[in-house]
């Protein structure tokens, strides 16, 4: 199946509504703002953050949902402790991304269900 | 265990809730007013609905929300951008004018439907991203299309192929096509039409396929465009070709071809697409080269034939690249150059050979009195003979040149100029006579004052239509007859550029052509050492006898020098010629033969005096007193006849008849002698009387006295002897019949040495196998080798093969 994500090179630009006027395409910060269900704000860097594929594309400039120019991601699905751990996974990842025999991170059991089920969610 | 829930936090779940949602979401996303929407919201809900299994539904939702986006949306406007034109276009009408408003309308319609495709391919990307769940669970697994392959499909069937309008059944991508072909017509017509727009509807078209499985060659371009832009293609081209040929000349319409050939590179680069190059290329190919190519090339007055004669080398370069596109033989630009080539090289023949009339063959009574407009005739003929080598080496260079630059070299081409010249040469028989004289005259005079470079240059040249010449035997016997006559009289310009040129022969040709002439060259090299020891050995002697004559003699070797040409056999076949010799000129010869006998015995010296020549010194007493002396250069048998007047009191003659006897100088030499002597108004040494031009028996010769020269040293020249001249009818007879004898032994040799080694040959491979190892010297005629192999039978030599339907031979030891 080819998935067609829009990080890949499109022509055009990202559309914005005809009426209101075109937003300013400044630099997005280096931060971004992941908030779990219970309300806890995660500041992670954007690059971390993009390791997730639906992270990616919720905050993909040319797309401009929401997040993207907020550059804030409500997350209702997840809670704080999966949350957390999540973004500890993206920093590992990210951290270790060139190398390989990585060791494992480490996972506590009690919260290995609803981490896989919020891997999958998130596309990583 | 409970079904999957996933995160959902235990909310039921009513899916016409969140489809609902969800379908105002993509409505916004349509509206481009993404930015109000949370990804997050959405992704979650389409995350919910799949978990709870309605992922299908939610795939059927979603494509019958888009289809119906398309149909209502999209296809409305662009329907209405569709004006009448455009669909007259369509429909295969001829539309006259409005040239402007077509294009004008094909822009707009060609912009809006360029827009909706956009905005369609963009949103359905964020749409994608928003059900991606859906789209790496469901889709997977059931194996169905993606979204965004799913939408695509739907623009094209609700838009593109939908019809235009409701009365006619054209559809939308009819309209498209036929508007973008009718801006193409129009850029060839030279007309600016709007490229980025037409490319990226192309863009458009390469990413949309047939059918939900992408395959390249399924690309709606490569199923729909393409083929009639071919098409479309073709019938212009066709239609411009004829144009051109009618209208045009040759050199104009080369340069359109590749004017167009260029303009559809860049088309398929700038506004097409590079799928397309090859196959255009070859339509253009087809349609306007390979279709008027040959009547091109044999354009009246200004086809190849014109260019060849002007030195257009660009036009003919052109013509050489169009040629070669469609014919890689580049079968009609050949045909063309030679046919030009061998009409060229036809009138240079016909121009040496009509130059002059040949004498008509009379009596020989009025032998002598036409000698004087034989010798002028024969003179013409060697001029001529050397112009004609002058021609061909001009034509040579010329064609060169253009092979060179125009044709790039090109191996086919080369070959076929070879063979076009070796027509020509080989169909003038006289191109071996003609080519060795024109050596002779450059190896005796012409080598002057040239540099080293320029000689070897000239001399390549020569060399160069040696090996187009096809008699190669011929040209040997020439230029041995020639060769030793430069020899003998010391005519030659240098030494070492004869030997270059044999060298050069020997390289080029072969070793068995430059033997003789190599032995030719030894026997003069011998010929000096030998009279130097003469010398020394004559001092040795001791006696120094001022009577004694300085002898240089030249020893030849029989075989290996031209000798029929030279000498002519008395009846008994012996080629010793008579002639009683002063005393003093015959002790020293006397002398000189019993040196060189005591040296190499078991020779025979047989002495040539027509050929040689001697310096006297002559006193002449003027009435007042005065002496002059003048060193005089004659031929030998002048020589003789002069010394008969030493002896001779001053106011006494000498008749004919007396000279001859006294001298036993064959007639038609005397005569000759006398001529230049008494006749020739610079040299009259002797008086003449009567004092007419012709030497007849009865005249009488006196020592002239009052001989007087500007000059210390005068030379006597010999009325038409000496000089390598074109040959007359008559001679030129006579060469061909002794070269025919010489060709026949060489075949039987030939013949005789295959025999030898293969015992036993068919009849058409023997034959085969002379001609091949002959073809180095000369082709031989297959009669004359039946004839040859008849005889060697009689000899037995050879016999016949058993066999008698198979004619072969077996060889007789």
């Amino acid at each position: 199946m080819t998935v067609r994500s829009t990080t890949d090179s499109t022509p055009a630009a990202g559309i914005d509504s005809a009426s209101s006027s075109t937003s300013p395409m400044t630099t997005p910060s280096p931060f971004v703002t992941l908030i779990s269900s219970d309300g806890f704000e995660f500041h992670v860097r954007r690059s971390a953050a993009c390791v997730s594929g639906t992270i990616r594309r919720m905050l993909n400039t040319r797309s401009n949902f929401s997040e993207s120019v907020t550059g804030v991601c409500h997350l209702e699905n997840l809670n704080a402790m999966v949350l957390e751990k999540v973004v500890e996974y993206l920093y590992y990842n990210e951290k270790h991304k060139e190398s390989r025999d990585v060791p494992d991170m480490e996972i506590p059991s009690e919260l290995c269900l609803e981490l896989l089920m919020a891997a999958e969610y998130l596309d990583t | 265990m409970a079904p999957w829930q996933g995160l959902t936090n235990n909310d039921t779940v009513d899916f016409d809730v969140t489809w609902g949602i969800l379908e105002g979401a993509l409505r916004e996303i349509h509206a481009k007013n993404a930015s109000k929407l949370s990804f997050e919201e959405l992704y979650r809900n389409a995350y919910k609905l799949v978990l709870k299994k309605k992922g299908e539904e939610l795939y059927n939702r979603v494509s019958g929300l888009e289809q119906e986006l398309l149909r209502e949306n999209v296809r409305s406007r662009v329907v209405q951008m569709v004006t009448s034109p455009l669909i007259l276009g369509a429909s295969g009408e001829q539309v006259g004018g409005q040239a402007h408003q077509r294009r004008a309308d094909g822009e707009r319609f060609l912009g809006v439907l360029k827009n909706a495709y956009k905005d369609h391919d963009i949103c359905m990307k964020m749409i994608t991203d928003v059900l991606m769940y859906m789209e790496r669970t469901y889709c997977q697994d059931q194996r169905h299309p993606s979204i965004y392959a799913m939408a695509m499909a739907l623009f094209r069937t609700q838009v593109l192929r939908s019809p235009a309008t409701d009365q006619s059944d054209i559809n939308v991508m009819a309209i498209l096509e036929s508007a973008i072909l009718d801006m193409i017509a129009m850029e060839r017509k030279n007309e600016i039409i709007d490229r980025p727009l037409i490319r990226a509807c192309i863009c458009m078209l390469e990413e949309l396929y047939e059918t939900f499985q992408e395959e390249e060659s399924s690309k709606l371009y490569l199923t729909s465009f393409e083929p009639k832009f071919l098409e479309s293609s073709r019938i212009f081209y066709h239609r411009e070709g004829q144009d051109l040929v009618a209208n045009a000349d040759a050199g104009t319409f080369c340069r359109h071809a590749r004017k167009r050939l260029r303009e559809e590179d860049e088309r398929c680069q700038q506004t097409l697409s590079t799928l397309t190059d090859q196959k255009i290329k070859s339509v253009v190919d087809k349609e306007l080269i390979g279709a008027h190519i040959r009547d091109v090339i044999n354009m009246e007055g200004t086809g190849v034939k014109h260019m060849l004669d002007n030195d257009r080398l660009e036009d003919l370069s052109n013509v050489f690249d169009l040629n070669s596109r469609v014919d890689p033989k580049k079968a009609a630009l050949k045909d063309a150059v030679q046919k030009r080539i061998v009409s060229l090289g036809s009138e240079i023949n016909n121009m040496s050979s009509g130059a002059v009339v040949p004498p008509p063959n009379n009596a020989s009574e009025q032998a002598k009195k036409e000698e004087g407009e034989k010798d002028k005739n024969v003179n013409q003929q060697t001029a001529s003979a050397i112009k004609w080598v002058d021609d061909v080496l001009t034509l040579k260079t010329k064609y060169d040149r253009i092979w060179e630059e125009a044709f790039k070299k090109d191996s086919n081409m080369e070959k076929a100029l070879e063979y076009s010249f070796q027509e020509f040469i080989n169909a003038n028989q006289r191109s071996s006579e003609h080519l060795s004289l024109y050596l002779d005259e450059y190896l005796k005079k012409g080598a002057k004052g040239k540099t080293d470079l320029e000689v070897d240059a000239n001399l390549d040249k020569g060399i160069l239509l040696l090996q187009y010449i096809q008699d190669k035997d011929h040209f040997e016997n020439y230029y041995k007859k020639h060769l030793s006559k430069r020899l003998l009289q010391r005519k030659s310009a240098s030494m070492d550029i004869e030997r270059q040129m044999i060298s050069k022969m020997k390289m080029k040709v072969g070793n068995t052509f430059t033997q003789r002439l190599e032995s030719m060259f030894k026997d003069m090299a011998l010929s000096e050492d030998l009279t130097k020891q003469y010398k020394t050995h004559v001092a040795e002697l001791g006696d120094p006898d001022t009577t004694r004559i300085d002898l240089e003699a030249s020893i030849l070797t029989t075989t290996m020098w031209p000798v029929d040409s030279m000498v002519r056999r008395n009846e008994d076949g012996s080629t010793k010629t008579a002639c009683i010799y002063p005393p003093v000129v015959e002790n020293a010869r006397k002398r000189f033969e019993h040196f060189y006998l005591k040296k190499h015995s078991g020779r025979t010296l047989s002495w040539q005096p027509q050929l040689g020549s001697a310096d006297i010194r002559a006193t002449f007493t003027k009435p007042d007193g005065k002496t002059k002396r003048h060193e005089l250069n004659v031929s030998t048998y002048a020589m003789v006849i002069l010394l008969l007047f030493n002896d001779l009191p001053a106011d006494q003659c000498l008749s004919y008849e007396e000279i001859q006897a006294r001298t036993s100088i064959p007639e038609n030499e005397l005569c000759r002698n006398l001529q230049s002597l008494a006749v020739v108004p610079k040299t009259r040494i002797l008086k003449k009387d009567p004092m007419s031009k012709e030497i007849k028996p009865g005249d009488k010769f006196y020592f002239n006295e009052s001989f007087t020269s500007p000059y210390m040293k005068v030379k006597v020249g010999v009325v038409s002897n000496a000089g390598s001249k074109a040959e007359n009818s008559d001679e030129r007879r006579a060469t061909k019949r002794k070269a025919d004898e010489e060709r026949g032994t060489t075949i039987e040799a030939a013949i005789v040495r295959i025999m030898k080694q293969r015992k036993h040959l068919p009849h058409q491979q023997l034959i085969a196998e002379v001609i091949q190892q002959l073809a180095n010297r000369f082709q031989p005629d297959v009669n004359m080798i039946k004839q040859r192999i008849e005889s060697l039978m009689e000899r037995e030599y050879l016999e016949r093969g058993p066999d008698p339907s198979k004619p072969s031979y077996t060889y007789l030891a």
